[in-house]
């Protein structure tokens, strides 16, 4: 399979699985839209939280979403009113980060062997954005730098009247 | 009276657990949490335990090399080891059985899948 249907059959599965997790876990209202290739200088975002898988196919699955919208997640899945950015709310948003990327997986694993997945990583900041660069002569394949120029495979979705993204890179590995 | 440990990189995750179980009915008298494998390990080990709740993907020691470390030691064989993971593959659901683990719930869940999960386990009010 080409790898822009399968990254199109990817975001599928994490609106699928996006859509679980809302209905499941979190009980917040969701709509979507179609996901579409985003450049990275489009990004700006408040939190970020990333999952990488390796196998036969590597790549990142991230979250992108507002301060505010985080303090929400946190706050509906803990049951109770978070006001400040604590190392709970950064929690919350890993472990959403998390599930989705690890549904995905589960479809992933079942089409192309056996895949691993990262603990999530969350990066909290204000307008933050993403620049991969790929100009050092030891670059891991398993780190976001090996995507460089490549652009995010990005869904957008609202819930509670906040918008937050969930974008994919991916490539194949080297056999 | 239950003792439940809950091994869980997350600690919003073990509070989600907690709370799931608390307002299901199922009878427990304490939680126990572990951050990691290892730690769950040691309280275990240290801990009179009557379930174990246990993540896949941790740091230090993963939820399936808990599971093997504490059925190839030979203590807690007969406290069930129920794993709660994103990990949701058949392959990765045979080799917690194999290794000894004696349930398997997929996040993310409802309350009344966690129920029914863990009402295998525990007596219900």
């Amino acid at each position: 399979m080409a790898l822009e249907s399968m990254m199109e059959s990817i975001s599928l599965d994490i609106t699928d699985a996006t859509k679980t997790l809302f209905e499941t876990m979190i009980m917040m209202d969701l709509k979507y839209d179609e996901a579409s290739l985003v450049d990275d200088t489009q990004i700006k975002t408040d939190i970020i939280g990333l999952v990488s898988f390796t196998g036969k196919y590597h790549g990142v699955i991230a979250l992108f979403c507002s301060k505010k919208f985080a303090l929400k997640i946190a706050s509906t899945m803990l049951m109770t009113e978070l006001t400040e950015f604590t190392s709970e709310v950064k929690d919350a948003i890993g472990e959403v980060s998390n599930m989705i990327a690890g549904n995905v997986k589960t479809k992933l694993t079942a089409q192309y062997g056996e895949m691993h997945l990262s603990i999530p990583i969350v990066i909290a900041g204000e307008g933050l954005s993403i620049t991969a660069v790929n100009n050092h002569p030891v670059v891991s394949d398993t780190t976001l730098s090996c995507f460089s120029k490549d652009p995010w495979l990005m869904t957008p979705f609202i819930s509670n009247n906040e918008k937050f993204n969930i974008g994919l890179l991916l490539k194949e590995s080297n056999k | 009276m239950p003792k439940v440990l809950i091994i869980d990189d997350s600690a919003v995750m073990r509070k989600i657990i907690q709370r799931n179980i608390q307002q299901s009915g199922l009878i427990v008298d304490e939680f126990v949490e572990a951050g990691d494998g290892r730690e769950g390990l040691e309280k275990a080990t240290s801990h009179n335990i009557d379930l174990i709740l246990c993540d896949w993907n941790m740091p230090n020691m993963t939820g399936i090399d808990f599971v093997k470390a504490l059925r190839g030691s030979g203590q807690k064989n007969n406290v069930p080891i129920v794993m709660v993971t994103t990990e949701g593959s058949e392959a990765k659901v045979e080799e917690a059985k194999n290794s000894g683990a004696n349930g398997y719930l997929t996040k993310p869940f409802t309350p009344e899948q966690l129920k029914s999960k863990l009402g295998n386990f525990l007596l219900v009010k």
